[in-house]
């Protein structure tokens, strides 16, 4: 199984996880990591570190970051750079962590790119619109 | 038509059916089974908007829901049916819709409710028509996603 841990700036983190747990149960294998304000990324880097040491990581470990560029991302960074096995995607929303946590239970036995790139993907396709003007009337797609 | 899952689950669809559900029982249509709903035009054009990707989604009153089951266009199509209340079901299966067991994932709780779970209240028709769906020995439980433990509705009514 791949761990994931969400390291984000304040406690985004936290209430993320809260949030897909709503809707996809208790998460076993996935740490919220909070960067508080007067902390810098060799203390986020530590708590990267033990929330590993607490992880089952056998298929690596995905971060998932808010910010590109940010501390919680730096401190990443310096984690993924002397590991194949780990890797960072940014911009972290609700979408991108259930299905992270889904493909963690389905545990197929993707490699850290793959699972990136699901991320990646579902970070996206969560991010849509609705407006008034977007009703169609398509009777054809009725029963 | 093939019921992967019959719901009971007053939100409709919303997040743990749209992206757990969906996914688990690898549905092809979900379809609101429900008289109401069916009639409240701006709900029901809401809920066809928020189906998840490659997946069409239906509201239909009861009568309309037994046509669609009974016909052989979508004899292979693997279903998802929700609906907001047991009566509802009680309904399809008293005219002949095949259904073996209904999760409850959730029922707000509304004046003259009780509530019996965290997320599921009853009023004494729901009860009554669980008790009917129970007499003809259809598994009644209560999971908000697949992964919880399954509990059996009968069990926390007594």
């Amino acid at each position: 199984m791949f761990g994931i841990i969400v390291g984000t700036h304040g406690i985004f983190a936290q209430e993320l996880l809260k949030s897909c747990e709503m809707i996809c149960g208790e998460q076993k294998n996935v740490r919220a990591v909070t960067l508080i304000p007067g902390e810098g990324p060799d203390d986020v880097v530590k708590k990267y570190e033990a929330a590993i040491a607490e992880l089952d990581c056998d298929g690596g470990v995905l971060f998932l970051n808010d910010l590109f560029g940010g501390s919680p991302y730096n401190a990443a960074c310096r984690l993924v750079i002397g590991n194949e096995n780990y890797g960072i995607v940014t911009g972290v929303n609700l979408p991108m962590l259930i299905e992270m946590c889904s493909a963690q239970m389905m545990d197929d036995g993707s490699d850290i790119k793959a699972l990136m790139e699901k991320a990646v993907e579902a970070g996206k396709n969560g991010t849509q619109t609705f407006h008034a003007s977007q009703i169609s009337d398509d009777e054809e797609e009725d029963l | 038509m093939n019921i992967v899952l019959a719901r009971i689950d007053d939100r409709l669809i919303h997040g743990q059916v749209a992206t757990v559900w969906s996914k688990v029982t690898g549905c092809q249509r979900i379809i609101v089974c429900d008289d109401e709903v069916a009639k409240d035009t701006i709900r029901a054009t809401l809920l066809k908007q928020v189906a998840p990707a490659g997946i069409k989604s239906h509201v239909v009153d009861l009568d309309k829901a037994i046509r669609v089951y009974e016909n052989p266009k979508y004899e292979n199509e693997k279903c998802l049916l929700l609906f907001t209340n047991p009566t509802s079901v009680l309904y399809l299966v008293e005219h002949g819709v095949d259904i073996k067991s209904v999760n409850i994932g959730g029922m707000s709780f509304k004046e003259g409710k009780h509530q019996i779970t965290g997320a599921v209240s009853v009023d004494d028709k729901d009860i009554e028509s669980f008790k009917k769906l129970n007499e003809k020995g259809i598994e009644l439980e209560i999971r908000k996603v697949d992964t919880d433990k399954k509990v059996m509705l009968m069990d926390v009514l007594k």
